[in-house]
């Protein structure tokens, strides 16, 4: 999958769909996807748990942010291949449990069709062989928040969107980690 | 109830009183469209009732004798006889029908039609529907325990409606924190209670005053509000926590920490436990209201939000 492929419309440009804010009246949904790493929880967390540093996702072509890993302080701008940028706030760190949790504060519809986005990220030790298993999950809401959504903002898009980029994101992590 | 009459022995007088008396929850689950009935004395289902339309209010009467549950992508409300676990009827409102409460005397529904900024009062057996607009995002519903006020959240306008029940009029309009969500009226009907999603607090208000007289701290994202032994219990979704706090004083208790995006909460009737649905992890604890122990828990279908009054008493 090329990078780009990540961000669902990035490369179509697809022109900015006027939506009533972020009010929801759908249905949340969930998506969890996991990999297993062939390396230490520490080492993968060390890479998971910079909330600063989002270069291992693809797409991401530069992180910019403050505030660290202090929860409700720390946010980040993630800089896209092909101009767009996501807007992210932290919202739980624990280090020893090796989890966070951060939500999308902005995003164009265009990039990933979701709105009201939490998602949290854990990396646990590997039933056995000393590996991680890493677990990205996530409740949102589509996009088009009213009943009778346009196809490109119903249920079913918003979870194959977020779906997707969890995939090639772990898969990215597993990669990075493992080469290192 | 025939070995009450049969003059069992009092320890057996006992262990049926104990077993008659457990509360009940119904909790919608929105994802898997239907109803899990759970008996909160053995924490296990007791009956799941297929509803569709992404069923997420719910509303028990104060009788016990039926429960309302909100459908908002199906657009209907749909009335259950709770102790025959039968759905007698789905009532069509339009819009997307969310937060729902009950009159005291059982003869009225307040729902709210979240992206239609109204306020719906239902007769549920002659369905006649009198409106009030209430603003942006209607959300929780509450009546007071005397009937005559209805309190509704505002979410995107920041702000409680007091309604009365009688006009179905708007009385007084309440700013509180970012974006109210539950609202849990006192069994004294004397103040309101709302969780603030966005600015991660409870405002309380006094209804004779109509006026906010406190704000409590609480954990990330908090959803709804219980209310036992002058302790407000406040799910914290983002936090996963119930946040504890003193009515009276207002000063913090305790945390609990407890399953994944917890939303609802209610008090069984005695007000000794707490209950909470986390609608992640698709499940309900039971905590002691008193040294905040997690005492059971207890699986529900996928996504519950039991957005509303999800205890039933059980005689």
């Amino acid at each position: 999958m090329s990078p780009l492929a990540v961000f669902r419309i990035l490369a179509v440009a697809a022109a900015l769909t006027p939506l009533a804010a972020l009010a929801h009246g759908a249905t949340p949904q969930k998506v969890v996807e996991t990999i297993e790493i062939a390396a230490p929880p520490a080492k993968v967390w060390a890479v998971v748990g910079d909330f600063q540093n989002m270069s291992w996702l693809p797409g991401v072509v530069k992180t910019q942010g403050e505030g660290g890993v202090t929860p409700e302080i720390a946010k980040r701008r993630l800089f896209l291949a092909g101009g767009a940028v996501i807007d992210e706030r932290l919202v739980q760190y624990d280090d020893a449990a090796m989890s966070l949790r951060y939500i999308i504060e902005h995003v164009d519809f265009a990039v990933l069709p979701v709105g009201n986005l939490s998602a949290t990220l854990k990396v646990s030790p590997a039933p056995s062989g000393g590996g991680s298993v890493v677990e990205w999950k996530s409740r949102f809401y589509r996009a088009f928040p009213g009943g009778n959504p346009p196809e490109q903002y119903t249920d079913e898009v918003a979870i194959k969107a977020v779906s997707e980029l969890f995939k090639s994101g772990l898969a990215a992590l597993k990669a990075r980690v493992e080469r290192e | 109830m025939s070995f009450l009459r049969a003059g069992a022995t009092g320890f057996l007088l006992a262990l049926v009183i104990g077993a008659a008396h457990a509360d009940e929850a119904f909790v919608p689950n929105q994802s898997s469209g239907d109803l899990t009935i759970l008996d909160l004395g053995a924490m296990t289902p007791a009956a799941a009732l297929p509803i569709g339309g992404k069923p997420a209010g719910v509303a028990v009467s104060r009788d016990g004798a039926r429960a309302y549950v909100t459908s908002p992508e199906g657009h209907f409300v749909s009335v259950i006889d709770a102790a025959e676990r039968r759905v007698l009827k789905r009532i069509d409102v339009g819009g997307q029908p969310f937060g729902v409460a009950v009159s005291p005397d059982g003869r009225r529904l307040y729902v709210a039609d979240m992206n239609g900024r109204e306020l719906l009062e239902i007769d549920p057996d002659g369905e006649k529907t009198r409106r009030v607009e209430i603003g942006a995002m209607p959300s929780g519903v509450a009546a007071t325990p005397d009937g005559r006020l209805v309190i509704a959240a505002a979410r995107d306008d920041n702000a409680l409606v007091v309604v009365d029940a009688e006009t179905f009029r708007r009385v007084a309009t309440i700013a509180v924190g970012r974006h109210p969500y539950g609202v849990t009226i006192d069994a004294g009907g004397r103040r309101a209670y709302t969780a603030n999603v966005e600015s991660d607090d409870v405002s309380v208000i006094d209804l004779a005053e109509r006026k906010l007289i406190a704000t409590a701290p609480v954990g990330g994202h908090p959803y709804g509000v219980a209310l036992a032994k002058g302790r407000a219990f406040v799910a914290n979704q983002y936090a996963e926590t119930v946040s504890v706090f003193d009515t009276a004083t207002f000063a913090p208790l305790a945390t609990i920490k407890v399953g994944e995006y917890p939303e609802s909460v209610g008090a069984s009737r005695d007000g000794g436990t707490i209950y909470v649905t986390n609608w992640f992890s698709n499940d309900l604890w039971s905590i002691d209201a008193e040294s905040y122990k997690i005492t059971g828990k207890a699986p529900t279908g996928d996504g519950p939000r039991a957005f509303g009054a999800f205890v039933r008493p059980v005689d």
